[in-house]
């Protein structure tokens, strides 16, 4: 019913509430036969007994109902523009990604434009850095054509480098591809003007998790990476660094159980593939593969594990002093006395999974994620 | 609140007693955040229904109205009361609607007039991310009818943001016209928790006429000897805007006091005609139906229908604008019953080629489809590959939307239309059943013409109001019947005036030193056109003398008193020398020399080619040279053509001569199109 997708708007882009608690309630309140309106108009007694929430929440739920007029107003204008609005509960709904994320990690919204229905098909992801060379490129090429042969869809992240050529070559192999946005989706024009004619026959499809005009940052090009891997059976892995967004993506996959595949690089390539592998991705060979008795060769992993082994030392000191409560990057450096720039440190350990960032003006604390976040599975 | 507690408040701020009941019904249930549709009579005090509990909310009320007088009155009234009221349309400068919309977010407004068409404004979508709102109003709601009499586009959105809106919203559409069917069309379109209040429609002050005549002269001819003799003053609707000027002028030359209105006409002359009006300054104001919906005035003592409207809702609409105040109104329609040689009475012909020529050929419709597959386009784009015009390609548009092929989207500020994966075949069924329903409407219209029944009882019935009561206020019962027996002096001059009438060529702008001009004729109303087509088209030879004679007491009429330097013509595109010879002899009459140093830089086309302003006026861009331009320095220019038709030529010509140092250029044609009827 359109009526809900304002309530949707309103629930899904609350802030200061964990998706995970946002899941937990949309449970509760399908289970109970509700709508999300009903949900929105329950008493306060209905939102304590029922759904547990606390007085902070109400509070929070009773701000967003306010603006529920506003959401209408920008419902009608991103429906009027063609973009599709599909919430967790619709069968529209990506089984893949719900499989996938689960209930701590599920969008609890998503917004679409072109062929939904292929979010239902067989699909693979392969990600990769934004500077990857041509072996990898070429790799990516490949394992584009042989999913769209077999009819399995392709999801990318519109990023350059292995992004961009897994999203052509789907369109070359006349496949079908998913493009997920590190941006709301209302800000891509461009994309929608060069992929019309893919989108319009069905073959490709553009999705956003966020705000529906948020523009493009680096946090969204991060929190886009889960939705990538969330999306696909299948995830190759055509390049990594040690660091970035394919690292950290491929990283937080493998902590959540998922099967990874990683090219196997050669002799002479300088990139973290062989590292991913020994973090229990599964390598591949150039078509694909999967390689059974692969050995990491000694000579590439000292030179590569000098840096990180740095770095995973200094990930080790972190832990530990975050053991004791939050900090910020300043007092961090100060108790560890190391020679980075707070910012360094700053952006460093936003982009650590394990880490999570307390407040959002600065100085931002930091502190480890809690465990028992990371093991629900009841989705 | 309860009901004395409100008429407190009301008393108060609004300076009434109290509630009618239906009001009182209706503000209650608005006040506990219902849906309502309220449907009553013109006069009956709708508008209260949603001002008195917008003063009650803590945010803001905003109202969707299609009427920009309406809006002012409303303010204006409001403001008067001191409720913070304002209004955003089209009239107010950018920067003006701006503001208003800062205000709306900073809660400084109460109540908020704005048009339909503004829901695709962006910043005012952004702005309203960030409004209090407490209460949607849709005025004149049987304007989101696709069976109302006068659906409008831009209130398709207005629906879908309708059910898109939360509950416990407190949503009122009103209107004071619809039919059974408009009423429940309403009623899903809105939706959910709904509550209808219609009051009975009956105008019982109206003195309903119809005169049958046998020639249009014989309108012109009834209204000279008669419109003075009833007392007050009101209005007189034509079909067309052309009649508009025609009557106007017509009233002006046997001395009845008038002017001319239209939707044709800039903001400031329309608001001024307007304030003219509330201010009796004419005894008539001739108009298209653009003027009087939603004017507060309470005595217009008379409305007058040179031709059937489309059907009896939009009589009872327009007709409805008069008598306010209960007083004694004349209502009076002509229906000109000649028969053509096909046998189709000539007043039938206008509202069923409104009706036929609603929609463009299916044929377009593909070709926008196949265009928009291909790419996203914007309206200009879409006018340049197609060689449509603009009114086409917004009526495709608009069906394209409506069924859900194409989309309207943002890029950047400008939009553009795009199709849609899995668009739905164009569905053509919609467009017969709609053309059909349209026959039938203006069918009963003519039924209203030839009824032996009261006419008030028809109408309302047709509205869906059954009445046990008597009517009498008609020529079907009391009044006697109207017969036109003109006398030979008003005929005399009738014929005196159609020599003397000559439309206007309206090119002023900015950028240029042109001043309006004249035509002799209109091409497609006197015998003026089809002897031109002969002459240029089918190798008649020079333009005959009887033109010259016409467009020089045209040319005297009008700018007796100005002076020429000299006379330059239009060189031609295909019919030779015709023109160049016509300007020839006026300027021997006039004894202005005449100029050959216009020239064309490059091949043109013939305009009339090309079938929207874009492509004409790229058509004719940089086409022209002046090989002299020493000659023209400073100087005063008559410009002649034969035919005048979007104006582009002229403009471009104008453009030039003005850059060349032209003091002023007044174009002279021999005819100027209705329309586009080459």
């Amino acid at each position: 019913m359109k009526q809900e997708y304002a309530y949707w708007i309103a629930l899904t882009h609350l802030p200061k509430m964990k998706i995970a608690r946002k899941n937990e309630l949309i449970v509760r309140f399908f289970e109970e036969k509700l709508s999300i309106i009903d949900f929105f108009h329950c008493n306060k007694t209905d939102w304590n007994n029922l759904f547990l929430l606390n007085e902070i929440e109400i509070s929070l739920l009773n701000e967003a109902k306010k603006e529920l007029p506003n959401y209408s107003f920008l419902v009608e204008d991103i429906l009027e523009q063609g973009y599709e609005i599909i919430p967790i509960t619709s069968p529209d709904y990506s089984p893949i990604m719900k499989n996938n994320l689960k209930r701590a990690f599920s969008p609890p919204l998503i917004y679409t434009k072109g062929n939904k229905k292929i979010m239902k098909e067989n699909s693979i992801a392969i990600v990769g850095s934004r500077k990857a060379d041509y072996v990898s490129l070429e790799f990516t090429d490949y394992v584009a054509k042989k999913a769209s042969k077999d009819y399995k869809i392709v999801v990318s992240g519109f990023a350059k480098g292995v992004d961009k050529q897994a999203l052509d070559s789907a369109i070359k192999y006349k496949g079908q591809s998913i493009i997920v946005l590190p941006q709301g989706i209302t800000t891509f024009n461009s994309g929608f003007k060069k992929y019309h004619k893919q989108i319009v026959n069905g073959d490709v499809l553009v999705l956003s998790t966020f705000f529906p005009k948020a523009t493009w940052s680096v946090q969204l090009a991060m929190a886009r990476n889960p939705i990538i891997y969330g999306l696909a059976k299948e995830i190759y892995v055509a390049e990594s660094s040690e660091k970035g967004g394919t690292w950290s993506g491929v990283m937080d996959g493998l902590r959540k159980g998922r099967s990874i595949y990683v090219r196997t690089p050669l002799l002479k390539e300088k990139n973290a593939n062989n590292l991913l592998i020994q973090k229990g991705a599964i390598p591949v060979n150039s078509k694909g593969n999967e390689i059974n008795n692969y050995s990491v060769p000694q000579i590439i992993e000292s030179i590569v594990m000098e840096p990180t082994a740095a770095i995973n030392d200094i990930d080790s000191k972190i832990t530990k002093l975050l053991a004791f409560g939050p900090f910020t990057s300043k007092e961090i450096i100060e108790r560890l006395k190391l020679d980075w720039t707070t910012r360094k440190l700053t952006n460093y350990l936003k982009q650590n999974d394990n880490i999570e960032v307390l407040g959002k003006k600065s100085p931002m604390k930091f502190k480890i994620k809690s465990n028992e976040q990371l093991q629900k599975s009841l989705f | 609140m309860t009901r004395n507690e409100a008429e407190l408040k009301l008393k108060e701020t609004f300076g009434f007693d109290k509630f009618y009941d239906e009001q009182w019904e209706t503000i209650e249930k608005l006040l506990r955040g219902e849906r309502m549709l309220l449907i009553e009579r013109t006069g009956y005090g709708k508008s209260l229904c949603f001002q008195f509990p917008a003063t009650q909310f803590e945010g803001i009320t905003v109202i969707f109205s299609p009427l920009i007088a309406l809006m002012r009155d409303q303010v204006r009234g409001l403001n008067e009361k001191g409720i913070p009221a304002e209004f955003i349309n089209s009239e107010q400068t950018q920067e003006e609607n701006s503001q208003i919309i800062q205000n709306a977010v900073d809660n400084k407004i109460k109540i908020l007039y704005i048009a339909p068409e503004r829901q695709e404004n962006q910043e005012w979508i952004e702005a309203t991310r960030k409004m209090n709102l407490s209460m949607i109003v849709i005025d004149e709601a049987h304007t989101i009818s696709v069976w109302g009499h006068d659906f409008r586009p831009a209130f398709r959105r207005i629906i879908n943001l309708v059910q898109l809106l939360p509950k416990e919203l407190p949503i009122l559409a009103t209107t004071a016209t619809a039919t059974k069917r408009v009423q429940s069309d309403i009623e899903q379109q809105i939706s959910g928790n709904l509550t209808t209040i219609r009051g009975n429609l009956l105008r019982d002050n109206f003195h309903l006429f119809v005169i049958e005549t046998k020639s249009e002269d014989e309108k012109l001819l009834w209204l000279a000897e008669n419109i003075n003799k009833i007392s007050g003053t009101g209005l007189l609707y034509t079909g067309t805007r052309v009649n508009t000027q025609i009557y106007a002028r017509w009233f002006d030359f046997v001395g009845v006091d008038s002017t001319d209105y239209s939707a044709g006409l800039d903001g400031d002359t329309r608001k001024e005609i307007e304030k003219g009006l509330m201010s009796n300054k004419w005894k008539c104001v001739v108009s298209t139906n653009a003027l009087g919906m939603g004017i507060d005035k309470p005595d217009i003592r008379f409305i007058i229908h040179t031709q059937i409207p489309a059907s009896p809702i939009h009589y009872y609409q327009e007709i409805g604008r008069a008598g306010r105040d209960g007083g004694k109104t004349y209502i009076i329609l002509f229906y000109n019953s000649a028969e053509d040689d096909n046998g189709v009475p000539e007043d039938y012909k206008l509202p069923k080629a409104f009706v036929d020529g609603g929609r463009p050929s299916l044929k377009k419709y593909r070709q926008v489809i196949n265009e928009l597959k291909l790419e996203q386009l914007g309206e200009r784009q879409l006018m340049k590959k197609t060689n449509m015009k603009q009114t086409q390609i917004r009526i495709i548009k608009s069906d394209l939307i409506e069924q859900g092929i194409i989309k309207e989207v943002l890029f950047g500020k400008s939009k553009k239309y795009e199709y849609q994966y899995n668009a739905p075949e164009l569905d053509t069924a919609k467009f017969d059943d709609l053309r059909n329903a349209k026959l039938k409407d203006l069918d009963s219209m003519v039924n209203y013409v030839f009824t032996s029944e009261p006419r008030m009882k028809f109408l309302c019935e047709y509205l869906g109001d059954s009445l046990p009561m008597k009517f009498e206020n008609c020529d079907n019962t009391k009044h006697k019947k109207i017969i036109v027996k003109p006398s030979s002096l008003i005929i005399e001059k009738l014929t005196d005036f159609r020599e003397t009438f000559f439309p206007i060529l309206n090119v002023e702008s900015r950028h240029s030193n042109l001043e309006n001009g004249v035509a002799s004729s209109y091409y497609g109303i006197s015998n003026v056109g089809s002897v031109l087509h002969r002459c240029k088209y089918e190798g008649g030879g020079d333009f005959p003398d009887f033109l010259l004679k016409q467009t020089l007491k045209a040319f005297r009429k009008t700018f007796e008193n100005k002076h020429f330097d000299i006379v330059i013509y239009v060189p031609p595109t295909t019919s030779g020398d015709l023109v160049k010879n016509f300007a020839e002899k006026i300027s021997s009459v006039l004894k202005v020399p005449i100029s050959h140093n216009l020239s064309k830089q490059h091949e043109t086309q013939p305009q009339k080619v090309f079938q929207n302003g874009i492509l004409k006026r790229e058509n004719v861009l940089d086409a022209f040279d002046y090989s002299d331009p020493n000659e023209i320095n400073n100087k005063s220019i008559l410009l002649i053509d034969d035919i005048f038709d979007s104006g582009a030529t002229i403009r471009e010509i104008g453009k030039l001569l003005t850059n060349f140092g032209a003091k002023l250029i007044i174009p002279l044609v021999i005819a100027r199109t209705v329309g586009g009827d080459i």
